[in-house]
């Protein structure tokens, strides 16, 4: 197992290796990794993502509404994300 | 599942969307505002630090200052980062190379621009050296332009232009006359200090792309707080000045107090450049000239003197024209 990776950056590489994807969906693939952790909240997680997109490395194409009408974003990566996380992605990380 | 087409969800995006660049905006002008308020609490904890003969006034006062202002406001982001459980995040970000980049903005932004900035001052004279580093957002809004190719729409180049001529025009001095052999050495060291804080917004905001801007100031602090206290406090007699200090108590409570503005207003600069661009973070980060005029004003019962207020009405016009309009941020930029 490669280090653990900045919360953010491993988001991002997680947008990486699915089409798309939303908030809780990604919390939920990355609980064994940061669950225990105090900053392991919805708040945190949505925070990044509205910051990746504002940097223009993920989009935000595709919307929903869950059961209790509650607003659903799908994000994905797009090249400039895929291109930031070939180059400075640590490298055993990459084999994966 | 996906009801993409949903007019509903489309629209709670963009009202989503929206809300977050305008808490960028204010997140910009609280940066401003408690930088303004950080200036004048160093300037109080200054006044309280006993006088050292001429050259530490030039030199190691205002490092030695930097350098405690950056290692307590380092300190206090600890703390926060430590109750909001991002402590491993540091060393997490530090294994990385964004992290690393962070730290080279440290060492552009601390030691080399407030190092440029001290000894422009002192070889050029304040009148040429202040309206230079004054550029600063200037700076910045072009490099972010060339390396991050953000977009900047002319109402932020005319918000910001007005900010910074209110800038200068608050931090006016009357002219000197310029000293041949040493000027032109201090304006080198003046743009210096102009490109460093420039350059430091821009590799830090590429750097958050993939770190947390949390983790990120903490990171920048501890940098430049360390390196200032390790390789250049000794050369310029500064650690005499710390250990002074450390003998006052209301001399250390008061720069650990003017370091907690400096920490939230970091806090806040790194966020708001993350958010809604380096060009409109910066603009309304240099706010904080007025800002710190208001607070003088206010409490200090300083002169309120008609380049005051004409400055600072300038950078309030500025600063509404960046600061409006948020909309275009969400546009992706152009290759220039």
């Amino acid at each position: 197992m490669a280090d653990t990776l900045p919360l953010r950056f491993r988001v991002l590489h997680y947008i990486s290796t699915v089409d798309k994807t939303s908030a809780d969906q990604i919390m939920k693939a990355l609980k064994p990794e940061y669950g225990t952790e105090k900053q392991f909240t919805k708040k945190v997680f949505v925070d990044h993502l509205l910051d990746m997109k504002a940097n223009f490395i993920i989009d935000d194409n595709d919307v929903a509404l869950d059961d209790k009408g509650e607003l659903v974003i799908y994000y994905s990566i797009n090249d400039e994300g895929r291109r930031l996380l070939k180059k400075y992605l640590p490298k055993r990380w990459n084999q994966k | 599942m996906s009801i993409s087409g949903n007019q509903k969800a489309i629209m709670m995006k963009e009202k989503l969307n929206s809300n977050f660049a305008r808490k960028g905006v204010f997140t910009g002008l609280f940066s401003g505002c408690t930088w303004g308020l950080n200036s004048v609490l160093l300037g109080l904890a200054l006044g309280l630090v006993p006088v050292m003969g001429e050259n530490a006034a030039i030199f190691a006062i205002p490092l030695a200052a930097a350098c405690m202002n950056d290692s307590f406001a380092g300190f206090w982001l600890l703390l926060y980062n430590g109750g909001a459980g991002r402590l491993k995040e540091i060393l997490r970000s530090l294994k990385t190379f964004p992290g690393l980049m962070v730290c080279v903005a440290a060492l552009l932004g601390g030691p080399i621009a407030n190092g440029g900035y001290l000894l422009g001052i002192s070889l050029a004279g304040p009148a040429y050296a202040l309206t230079i580093t004054a550029l600063y957002p200037i700076v910045g809004a072009l490099l972010s332009r060339i390396f991050l190719k953000q977009q900047i729409v002319p109402r932020v180049w005319v918000g910001m232009l007005l900010s910074v001529i209110g800038a200068i025009v608050i931090s006016y001095v009357p002219p000197e006359g310029g000293n041949s052999e040493t000027f032109y050495l201090g304006l080198l060291f003046a743009s210096l200090a102009a490109l460093g804080w420039g350059a430091e917004a821009v590799l830090a905001v590429f750097g958050m792309s993939m770190i947390d801007p949390k983790v990120a100031i903490n990171i920048r602090e501890l940098t430049s707080g360390l390196f200032l206290a390790i390789f250049i406090l000794p050369i310029v007699g500064g650690w005499a000045i710390v250990s002074q200090v450390f003998t006052l108590p209301g001399a250390l409570g008061a720069f650990a107090i003017a370091a907690l503005a400096a920490a939230v207003s970091y806090l806040a600069w790194y966020k708001a450049n993350t958010t809604i661009g380096v060009a409109k973070g910066m603009a309304l980060n240099g706010t904080y000239v007025m800002w710190g005029v208001i607070f003088s004003v206010v409490f200090l019962n300083s002169p309120l003197t008609q380049n005051l207020v004409i400055g600072s009405g300038l950078v309030l016009i500025g600063a509404t024209l960046v600061a409006i309009n948020p909309k275009e941020f969400f546009k992706k930029g152009e290759v220039a």
